[in-house]
């Protein structure tokens, strides 16, 4: 019955919900996990068509304002020269993310006490290394072990295939000197729990048709389903209800035909990503809590972090097939990662080489900006870009600033009436200047692995910002975080904050790997408490 | 009798539309020398446009029509009636003029284009959605990484 307590309430069925229930449910608790969007059919993902880039453009949209399917929600990010992105399914933005799995470096969380800027993380690499292990074997991550960039660990399976197109940036990177290596990817290479393994369709971050994207829908809500989680799709929370004791007593949420629900909870957790929690947040206002749950610091919503995002784009004489491939992952390059102070800038970025365009991305790009003519010579142009082109993406670590916020949109609401998440990004100095910095190594990369045209395109990207971090940190201290060292709220002992929101900083590379591994550690702490967890 | 433009369901341009923009899309697209790979005037780009951007529609009867009028007003002919090398130099020209003129024509017939069969296979891509085959892709030299490996390690202790 609806109506009755369930143990644990999950708020979002994306990648920290989903690891947060899978742990969770050894437990025996009753858990139950609502997502405002539904399950995706891998069917009708668009690479099941020849028309696939069509499909893509038109149904797999990366901005939700683009998209509106019925689960998205608008975002003002019109304040922001990054625009914010997500998809809103069972699986979140997993459905749509690349898949390129580089975990954070030690030195990311102890970034106040090494650069002396931000703060350090209440936890540490360390503590983090079992969840992430325990992740990469539950969802399948393939890798090659020795990677001098990272811990030693040992990915589950083989690394994903460099091509000609790796081989040639890795021997661009070698002829300076500089690091790589195969990047670990959230996608199966050998057939892994069920599941088929890699056909290299390419297009991953249209949604993978084979199923061999690691994605939360596929990767964990099955197991999770299994063991007992109760998932209810087309469910929109508007808020978390209180009370007089601070206390949360459950959600109010819109069921699939727009009925206003209740559902009452002895645990909420949150995991709607660093806009949506803080949106919720913001929304769930009271008596006791009047300017949004959990927000006696003040902090909710601000310090957001989006990775501002650069790109190089390197043509190159001979065929390299770049093409073919899982479009996100291949290798990577932290030889700028960790801080040197004389770049003129603190912490680092992640070199992610990315495969060259499809047919219809390449021609489209070649037309646009004049590479590709009319006519005579078409092509010839279009053979030289095609197959021919490596990309180069720049992860720039964001660092924490009060004033990159979310709130509550005064206008602007969803379908259900909630109000819209509001965003106001700056991009700072220290990010210009890495991004900058970024681009010219980015530049020289591709020289030296014999580009004869290289492309440094205006950044940071305008469509890049699916890292929605830090709106909800993580410390020690209720005066400057918003949850504690193991996600609980400090001024509501039985709300806990498992995604993106509660990181101090952002690290340089793409967090979900870090995600997951903070909501498995979240939740093997609940565990471990569960006899005084609201003490 | 100037002809109306009867817009229906299976009909969105008059039949001089339809002659101007076959002989645009062959002036962006042209067949290849090797015939391995049709002109775009012989791939359906308005029934991509009227599929996908029907929106669009308006505009592209307007550049057609400002193309034949430009072609009457300067050549004296109708844009259809016209020598190769003239259409080219007026369509050119108007290119020139206004850098937005058929642009958006341009990038709908190469979307159209590179999602034919004809052209797939021409490109060594296939006529064929990429699930379920996928594609082969070569693992790649990892005895390349040994540089790597010898300078060991570069994150920092924490």
């Amino acid at each position: 019955m609806a109506n009755d307590v369930v143990d644990v309430l999950i708020v979002g069925a994306g990648a920290s919900g989903a690891a947060v229930a899978w742990s969770l449910a050894e437990t025996r608790m009753r858990i139950v996990c609502l997502e405002q969007g539904g399950w995706m059919n891998p069917a009708e993902y668009p690479s099941n068509a020849r028309d696939w880039e069509t499909r893509a453009a038109k149904e797999m949209q990366v901005s939700p304002n683009l998209r509106k399917r019925p689960a998205d929600y608008p975002i003002n990010d019109a304040d922001s020269p990054i625009a914010i992105l997500n998809f809103n399914a069972v699986g979140g933005s997993t459905i749509l993310y690349s898949a390129h799995f580089p975990r954070f470096h030690p030195s990311d969380f102890r970034v106040r006490t090494l650069d002396g800027v931000a703060d350090d993380w209440p936890i540490d690499y360390a503590t983090l290394e079992p969840f992430f292990a325990q992740n990469d074997n539950n969802i399948g991550v393939a890798g090659l072990a020795g990677d001098p960039a990272i811990p030693a660990h040992e990915p589950p399976l083989p690394h994903i295939p460099m091509g000609r197109m790796g081989e040639t940036m890795g021997q661009g990177f070698n002829k300076l000197g500089w690091h790589w290596w195969p990047s670990d990817s959230a996608i199966i290479t050998r057939p892994h729990n069920g599941r088929g393994e890699c056909l290299n369709l390419g297009p991953c971050n249209t949604g993978c048709a084979q199923g061999a994207k690691s994605s939360a829908d596929i990767a964990y809500w099955p197991v999770n389903e299994r063991a007992g989680v109760e998932l209810r799709t087309h469910c929109r929370v508007r808020e978390i209800t209180v009370d007089e004791n601070d206390m949360a007593t459950g959600v109010t949420y819109f069921d699939a035909d727009g009925n206003e629900r209740h559902q009452r909870a002895e645990v909420v957790v949150v995991a709607c990503n660093g806009v949506g929690t803080p949106r919720l947040l913001l929304n769930s206002t009271s008596a006791r809590f009047p300017d949004g749950l959990a927000n006696r610091s003040g902090l909710v919503g601000r310090n957001l972090m989006l990775h501002p995002w650069g790109l190089v784009v390197g043509h190159f004489d001979e065929p390299l097939a770049s093409n073919f491939g899982p479009q996100g992952c291949c290798i990577l390059s932290q030889q700028f990662y960790e801080t040197d102070a004389s770049r003129g800038f603190v912490r680092g970025y992640n070199m992610q080489i990315t495969r060259g365009g499809p047919p219809v991305g390449t021609a489209r790009g070649g037309v646009a900006q004049g590479a590709i003519p009319w006519g005579e010579g078409h092509h010839e142009a279009f053979d030289r870009l095609f197959g021919r082109s490596i990309h180069l993406g720049l992860c720039c670590e964001d660092l924490p600033e009060a004033h990159n916020r979310v709130t509550l949109d005064p206008v602007l609401a969803d379908s259900n009436g909630i109000p819209a998440p509001k965003i106001s990004y700056t991009l700072s100095e220290n990010s210009r200047r890495m991004l900058d910095h970024g681009l010219d190594r980015g530049a020289e990369a591709m020289e030296a692995a014999g580009a004869r045209r290289v492309q440094k395109v205006p950044s940071p990207l305008r469509m890049a910002g699916w890292h929605l971090l830090g709106t909800a940190r993580m410390g020690t201290d209720p005066e400057r975080s918003v949850v504690n060292e193991w996600g609980r709220s400090h001024d509501v002992r039985n709300l806990f904050i498992v995604d993106g929101s509660v990181f101090v900083t952002s690290g340089g590379v793409n967090p979900t790997t870090t995600i997951q591994a903070v909501a498995l550690y979240i939740a093997d702490s609940m565990k471990r408490r569960l006899a005084n967890l609201f003490d | 009798m100037t002809q109306r433009h009867i817009i229906g369901t299976d009909n969105p341009l008059t039949e001089g539309q339809r002659r101007v923009l076959a002989i645009v899309l062959d002036l962006i697209v042209p067949a290849s020398d090797d015939g391995l790979r049709p002109s775009a005037a012989d791939v359906d780009v308005l029934g991509y446009i009227r599929e996908v951007e029907g929106h669009t529609l308006d505009a592209l009867r307007a550049d057609l029509d400002r193309l034949d009028a430009e072609a009457r007003q300067t050549h004296g002919q109708a844009f259809a009636s016209l020598d190769p090398a003239t259409r080219q130099g007026l369509v050119d020209a108007l290119r020139e003029m206004a850098p937005h003129f058929m642009r958006t024509l341009a990038l709908q017939t190469v979307t159209c284009y590179y999602q034919d069969d004809r052209v797939l296979e021409a490109i060594g891509v296939g006529a064929r959605p990429p699930f379920p085959k996928g594609y082969e892709v070569p693992p790649g030299d990892l005895s390349l990484l040994e540089p790597v490996r010898q300078r060991g390690k570069v994150y920092r202790d924490a």
